[in-house]
């Protein structure tokens, strides 16, 4: 198949990468050409613009940072598409800004597919993201080899803009889980005992999870190097917070675990993995660093 | 003096008209044509964009909703900017996200337009008593020359700082404003759930250290059960919302607002958002009652 793809992050290199070794042709384009260097010599074929790429491509994969970038994005790769192309978005944005973008493929007869993912870098390397997408359900056959080579859980969630309601909803159970984890820690450590201990004796137990296990053991083990950056967790946030505003739906958790976020930023900790959120919490009972 | 005067609701309607009163010759636009109607008998000339106002006028009164709304009004097409003489000072007395208040006021600034961010507190009674407090961002040049517009519709007018200043006041007043009447509803709801006469303990209170205007007035219309909108609780969320956006900007941690902002959530979520904040209580009450009652 004729693939495209721009966006070569943490997430996106690999999931290039693993477009590529599935025997799909990959246009690419970045703004940073030395981002690409890779892809190309795997057999990535440059092209000049987004237009180019999607001019090339029946369908494109992008995966930026946040909405206005897609949206940037769409608009360059529009006049490329071929009437029946799609551009499937993997980044994490606003519901309505997927939706708008949508609306304006649709005056084109371009598809555009919203697909945010979760899994991390580990998920993007190993090919085992959870896939969340929302669409035209007619699409999923078309779909099938690009989100196969990337994910192990595919669901099409609904219409335009409902995979990234799913997104939000993932993000707003996962983030509290680190902070309830984090608060698991510092009670533990506050009646001195230790949170290794606990949190091995938690995960046999109804409060097992994959938060406790991941997260839970870099809190365990200290180690706040990141492996999802806090930074875009709280920018995950301000977006699943302005939807709740704007629905008239109360979040009160979510919005006591977005203080903590904010607080976490105010310490300049955000390119360090959300299980800082721990640290957050010593810092505001004296036994943090500073 | 000739003034120009656009956003002609609840708020602004009786804050032109205390201009009006006190000598000046209004310009007015509305995007409604209905909103003119209270001016055709005073001194008010109306016109067909916020541009033609501009032409008018020394000064322009802004009174809208929102940020967005502001923009347009000021910067969009056939906008204040593009009608503007020199020397044009532009007032904007709604409630606008701080951040947005500096931007549009250096976009004015470009073009030699003043800009002065003049929100306010007090709601409908402040306006039609001219009672409100008037917190205001920009030049003291520029305040100097409105400030005597402000004392008609105001008892208290303060220069609070640079662009974006008035704006970040307001910001902290709906902080204690919100969490204040939640704080309040909350003790009534937990005095009546508890067997005890919420008015009483409201007037214990009032001789105390909790003692505060909120308490006063709105706990007395909790009491009174007058839902009816001094200050309309959709409104109150949206500067809530204005408040979480830049807390979420700067990297601060605001628990109680942040908890306060949920509460309006759901009430405007369960159709209250026409009613006064003080539905607060209505909701407390709802969420504590058994499923069915």
């Amino acid at each position: 198949m004729r693939l495209g793809f721009i966006g070569f992050g943490t997430m996106g290199e690999p999931m290039a990468g693993h477009l590529l070794r599935a025997g799909h042709r990959l246009a690419v384009w970045s703004r940073r050409a030395a981002s690409v260097e890779a892809l190309l010599a795997q057999g990535a074929v440059w092209c000049d613009s987004p237009a180019a790429v999607a001019a090339a491509s029946e369908i494109v994969g992008t995966n930026v940072t946040g909405s206005s970038d897609v949206e940037e994005l769409a608009a360059g790769l529009a006049p490329g598409f071929a009437a029946g192309g799609i551009h499937v978005d993997f980044s994490t944005i606003a519901p309505a800004t997927a939706r708008r973008i949508a609306a304006m493929y649709s005056r084109r007869g371009v598809d555009f597919v919203d697909a945010p993912v979760s899994g991390g870098g580990t998920g993007a390397r190993n090919a085992s993201l959870a896939i969340m997408w929302g669409g035209k359900a007619a699409l999923a056959e078309r779909l099938q080899p690009v989100f196969g080579a990337l994910g192990k859980t595919v669901v099409h969630v609904g219409e335009a803009g409902a995979g990234q309601v799913a997104k939000a909803c993932n993000q707003m159970v996962m983030v509290a889980a680190i902070e309830a984890c984090a608060e698991a820690a510092r009670l533990a450590a506050g009646a001195g005992v230790d949170f290794a201990k606990v949190r091995e004796a938690m995960l046999g137990g109804s409060a097992g999870s994959r938060v406790l296990d991941v997260f839970g053991g870099r809190m365990a083990a200290r180690d706040f190097a990141a492996g999802v950056e806090a930074r875009l967790h709280h920018k995950d946030y301000a977006l699943l917070m302005d939807e709740a505003t704007r629905l008239g739906v109360p979040l009160p958790v979510s919005a006591a675990v977005w203080q903590q976020l904010n607080a976490l930023m105010g310490r300049e900790l955000g390119r360090t993995d959300t299980s800082s959120l721990l640290r957050v919490l010593e810092a505001g009972d004296g036994s943090g660093t500073r | 003096m000739n003034v120009g005067f656009i956003g002609l609701g609840l708020m602004g309607r009786p804050m032109a008209l205390h201009l009006e009163r006190a000598g000046h010759a209004l310009h007015l636009w509305a995007r409604r044509p209905e909103s003119l109607a209270p001016f055709a008998a005073v001194n008010a000339k109306t016109h067909a964009s916020p541009a033609e106002v501009a032409r008018q006028a020394e000064v322009v009164i802004v009174m809208v909703a929102d940020a967005p709304d502001v923009e347009k009004v000021c910067l969009g097409a056939d906008g204040l900017a593009a009608g503007a003489k020199a020397g044009l000072v532009v007032v904007d007395m709604s409630t606008i996200n701080p951040n947005a208040a500096r931007c549009i006021g250096q976009r004015l600034a470009e073009k030699g337009i003043e800009f002065v961010d003049a929100p306010v507190s007090g709601g409908e009674t402040g306006a039609i008593n001219a009672a409100l407090t008037i917190m205001v961002g920009g030049k003291p040049e520029a305040f100097e020359k409105v400030k005597p517009l402000l004392e008609k519709m105001g008892k208290s007018v303060t220069l609070i700082g640079d662009s974006g200043a008035g704006q970040v006041a307001k910001a902290c007043n709906q902080i204690l404003t919100g969490v204040g009447v939640l704080a309040v509803a909350e003790a009534f709801n937990f005095a009546a759930k508890s067997g005890v006469d919420a008015a009483k303990v409201r007037e214990a209170l009032l001789g105390g250290f909790a003692y505060s205007k909120i308490l006063e007035n709105h706990g007395q219309r909790m009491l009174d059960r007058n839902f009816k909108p001094g200050f309309k609780a959709w409104m109150h969320q949206k500067d809530l919302r204005i408040v979480m956006e830049e807390a979420h900007r700067m990297g601060l941690m605001l628990p109680s607002a942040a908890a306060t902002a949920q509460v309006f959530n759901a009430i405007v979520g369960s159709g209250m958002g026409e009613n006064d904040s003080i539905s607060a209580l209505m909701l407390l009450e709802k969420m504590s009652t058994p499923e069915g009652e």
